[in-house]
């Protein structure tokens, strides 16, 4: 393990950070709100400590890096930016103490969407910038666009691309690491700018859509409003967010493919069309749940219903509506729906479409040989057959998925957090949803969980966007063996 | 760039590693997982798992606009097919196969300039017998390769302690030696590769390369205390087919040759096509068998069976026993950095050899022949300098080379000149030049026709 070269490269995200609170500075600066003194004093503390580690580490360049070495990047790399990127807020003093800054930050960076703020409104411009600005960047990572524009990355940029991005199935969209890069950031880009352009079209100002959209494309869920989406109240934004919440929860992959001129390429995407189509059949559920009993109008139940399911399910958590009023079954799907998740290869959370494809695929194949003994099956993806060892990957996914949500449920609860509330703000972490049920529902924030607990569930954050794996292998004592 | 390889066997492994690290686009392609694992863990390439002589697996490759597709698989079939379908589905790809079954041999030539669907042919056992043949007579040589039709060499030589110029600085090689004084390329020191400039010294336990002209490569050879010995009784150990191919063309010299074969069969097949050459049946590591054939009075013990281990320890063994020289052909690059470190200096790899010749034909530019130093660390590369190109028609001092980059020697219709800094590149002139793995690529792009980029 060489630290030396990890501190190097967590130096140069962090002078890459301080840069980019240029941008909040400048609105700062437009708005002539109170928060330049904090943005300003942040820029610097975060230039200098990445400064001073780049420079003394900076001869330590290396050719190759391990795996492990790749995964201890990702996670003191992420850590270090969720650091960082909490100086803002906690200089700006809306957050009060440095573990809610420190909260905000990460919920921001691993586009969970989860607040500790009780007054948006009341946060300067700049800094409600900054927050949806963070979940931008954290939405297609942090290490990948370092590949795509710092060249001197591409040393072992596989490596640390498959740590921050851990697919099932790898898929390399150009021959080069920082070519594959560089790609998905144009289409994140290019979905952004239709994002904000159709928001704008609506009469949202730029200063919101370009909020908004931040939070849309990562599958994130910031909002600049304390009522979220349903500020707005308009049929319209509704239905563009939707939309781009749902282009968030697709492999970027296709929509490259898309945009190279395959119009069919979402469709013959079979993860893609099992997304998709059970987004459509739990909307029509849940919307014939919610008509009648709480919206009276059919396209009323429809609008809200597909608004909630497609924000829980791409795991970006805005709110239209208070699903905690909603009938029983309606939230038991919700909350069914954070586990599910987005593509891979998408922005979103969870555990993924694809990863509950192959398990379903799986499990019906153990089936089918109960009855045939003697059939030979695989488990096939579009026709392709899925390796043994990606199989048990897969499986071995979900199982410590399950695990470190019952493990941190208990945790929270014995913290003294109520039921409901700590399986959900668990599950909404985790998964990097945002809201929950309970203390930490849509209409509430997760301000008044204990000490300890905002704790866990910035790691449990942090845990969902790297994958699990990424994070709990600095727990197994076998990595710091020699 | 795109290029496809298919095959991530050792040569197609290091030929990707090698591009990748000049931020070329690589697509590799193997049916077999383990070897298509080891590549995308290793380097930055893609990969496609699947047979490379299947046209869907070339199409998901990326063969439409790919520019060249290297089919060096162990099959010599599928790299026929792989060309064919190649041809097929895109026919501006430069197409180069590795065959290595000798029933190609005699064909050779036909293959590679009539075959409609292949551009260039490999045959690395060709290729390793030639490199064998040139190390031979090359007294002292380690490392050969040749320029300009061979009318130009590239040498490499071991530095002896008690040669004339050990510790000698660069600077002062014009006071030590009266004639011509010769051009050093390129130093390897503990395993490091330097190009040298004046105030480098050469050591004893370096290698140094230099250039020289064919007919006054004895004297060059001399200055560095290496003399041409008679070479007249050789034995080579493993009569497989780079055994055969090698007593077949020294048996055309009037050498005396013998040849040690295990498999009785084969000795029988040997005897039969070969006529001067004394055919034993016998293990090469039996030390009974080697001194009864006065091992200790061989000039030169080549050992070429396909078993690496039983190789190196033949030619300790024949070192020990006596034998003036020896020639060790070894496949694992893993290998090749421990061989100096136990005394074997004179190393052939039909992979390596394969590798330099697959190279050439992936340069940019007019490239006519390159080849690559010890452990991949440099390449030397002999281009055509073309009119429009950036380094003709100045002094070698005002064009901006990269580091780690150097002209080695110019080749001016028959004569070689060797540069100076006020030295001019003429086009149509040969340019032979040393470069350091990082900096190919941009001499690469120096070598090429300006307007290219536009």
């Amino acid at each position: 393990m060489r630290w030396r070269y990890i501190a190097y490269l967590v130096g140069i995200l962090a002078v890459f950070l301080s840069l980019s609170m240029i941008l909040p500075l400048l609105c700062s600066f437009y708005y002539k709100d109170q928060s330049a003194l904090p943005i300003i004093k942040s820029i610097v503390i975060t230039l200098v400590s990445g400064s001073i580690l780049y420079l003394f580490f900076h001869k330590s360049s290396i050719e190759t890096i391990s795996q492990r070495e790749g995964m201890a990047i990702v996670a003191t790399g992420w850590t270090a930016v969720g650091f960082f990127g909490a100086l803002p807020f906690y200089f700006g003093g809306e957050t009060g103490s440095f573990v809610n800054a420190l909260f905000e930050s990460v919920s921001g960076f691993t586009t969970t969407g989860s607040s500790i703020l009780t007054d948006i409104e009341s946060v300067s411009k700049s800094l409600l910038l900054w927050r949806s600005l963070i979940q931008w960047f954290g939405g297609m990572g942090i290490i990948v666009l370092s590949i795509a524009i710092l060249p001197f990355i591409g040393v072992g940029g596989m490596q640390l691309y498959k740590a921050e991005v851990p697919s099932p199935v790898p898929d390399k969209l150009k021959p080069r690491i920082r070519e594959t890069a560089l790609t998905l950031w144009r289409v994140y880009l290019l979905l952004t700018l239709a994002e904000v352009l159709l928001l704008m079209f609506g009469g949202m100002d730029l200063y919101d859509s370009l909020c908004h959209t931040f939070t849309t494309m990562p599958t994130g869920g910031f909002s600049t409003k304390n009522l979220s989406v349903a500020h707005f109240n308009s049929f319209y934004f509704d239905m563009v967010i939707i939309i781009f919440m749902l282009f968030a929860g697709i492999n970027f992959s296709l929509h490259y493919q898309l945009l190279k001129g395959k119009p069919l390429a979402l469709w013959k995407d079979s993860e893609c069309r099992f997304f998709l189509f059970t987004v459509f059949l739990l909307t029509v559920v849940v919307s014939f749940n919610i008509y009648g009993s709480v919206y009276e109008k059919i396209i009323d139940a429809f609008r809200y219903g597909a608004f909630q399911v497609v924000s829980i399910i791409t795991t970006t958590g805005f709110a239209t509506a208070d699903y905690e009023q909603w009938p029983e079954m309606s939230q038991v799907i919700l909350f069914l729906c954070m586990f599910l998740g987005g593509s891979a290869g998408s922005t979103g959370g969870g555990m993924k479409c694809l990863r509950i494809m192959l398990c379903f695929k799986y499990c019906y194949n153990e089936l089918f040989s109960l009855i045939h003994p003697h059939a030979v099956t695989h488990v096939k993806i579009g026709g392709k057959r899925i390796p043994e060892g990606v199989m048990k990957s897969v499986l071995g996914f979900l199982a410590l998925y399950m695990g470190l949500f019952a493990f941190c449920s208990v945790l929270l609860a014995g913290l003294g957090v109520d039921f409901v509330t700590s399986f959900s703000a668990v599950a909404a972490t985790i998964g990097n949803i945002g809201p929950g049920f309970g203390m930490v529902g849509p209409a509430e924030n997760y301000a008044e969980m204990p000490y300890l607990g905002k704790w866990l569930l910035i790691w449990c954050m942090l845990l969902g966007r790297l994958e699990i794996y990424t994070v709990i292998i600095f727990l197994v004592p076998e990595f710091w063996k020699k | 760039m795109k290029i496809i390889i298919v095959g991530a066997g050792e040569v197609g492994f290091h030929i990707a590693n090698r591009l990748a690290h000049e931020n070329k686009d690589v697509v590799v392609v193997d049916i077999n997982q383990a070897a298509i694992r080891r590549v995308s863990d290793h380097m930055d390439v893609q990969t496609v798992i699947g047979s490379g002589s299947s046209p869907v697996v070339l199409e998901e490759a990326g063969l439409k606009n790919a520019e060249i597709l290297l089919a060096v698989t162990d099959s010599d079939e599928t790299n026929l097919v792989a060309c064919l379908a190649a041809k097929i589905l895109s026919p501006t790809t430069k197409k180069l196969a590795r065959l290595r079954n000798s029933d190609y041999d005699k064909y050779h030539d036909i293959f590679r300039e009539n075959s409609p669907n292949i551009d260039t042919i490999i045959n690395p056992e060709i290729e390793v017998v030639k490199t064998i043949d040139r190390l031979m007579k090359v007294p002292g040589a380690v490392d050969i390769g040749e320029f300009s039709e061979g009318r130009v060499k590239f040498v490499g030589i071991l530095l002896e302690k008690d040669a004339r110029l050990a510790g000698t600085y660069l600077s002062e090689l014009k006071e030590k030696i009266r004639g011509q004084i010769p051009l050093i390329a390129a130093i390897i020191r503990n395993e490091k590769l330097i190009i040298p400039r004046g105030n480098d010294r050469l050591l004893p336990g370096d290698y140094v390369y230099f250039i020289s002209e064919e007919n006054s490569l004895l004297n060059t050879l001399a200055i560095f205390d290496k003399h041409v010995e008679p070479l007249n009784r050789i034995l080579i150990i493993g009569g497989g087919s780079i055994g055969f191919r090698l007593a077949k063309l020294l048996e055309e010299q009037n050498l005396n040759i013998k040849i040690v074969e295990k498999r009785e069969k084969q000795c029988m097949y040997l005897a039969e096509e070969l006529n001067r050459c004394v055919v034993l049946h016998g293990d090469g590591s039996d030390q009974t068998l080697l001194s009864e054939e006065n091992l200790h009075d061989m000039d030169i013990v080549v050992s070429l069976t396909n078993d690496e281990e039983i190789n190196i320890l033949s030619s300790l063994l024949a070192k020990r026993m006596g034998a003036r020289k020896t020639i060790t052909k070894i496949n694992k690059f893993s290998y090749l950095p421990l061989m100096s470190a136990i005394g074997i200096e004179q190393v052939v790899s039909t992979r390596l050899s394969a590798i330099n010749s697959i190279q050439q034909h992936i340069r940019r530019g007019k490239v006519l022949s390159a080849i690559s130093l010890k452990g991949e660390q440099a390449e030397v590369i002999e281009a055509v300098a073309l009119e429009s190109s950036e380094i003709v028609g100045k002094p070698l001092k005002t064009i901006s080379f990269p580091k780690g980059a150097l002209v080695a020697g110019i080749i001016r219709k028959e004569q070689v000149v060797i540069p100076s800094g006020n030295s001019m590149i003429e086009p149509d002139d040969r340019v032979i030049i040393v470069a350091k793995r990082k900096a190919v690529q941009k001499v690469e792009s120096m070598l090429t026709v300006k307007l290219e980029f536009f």
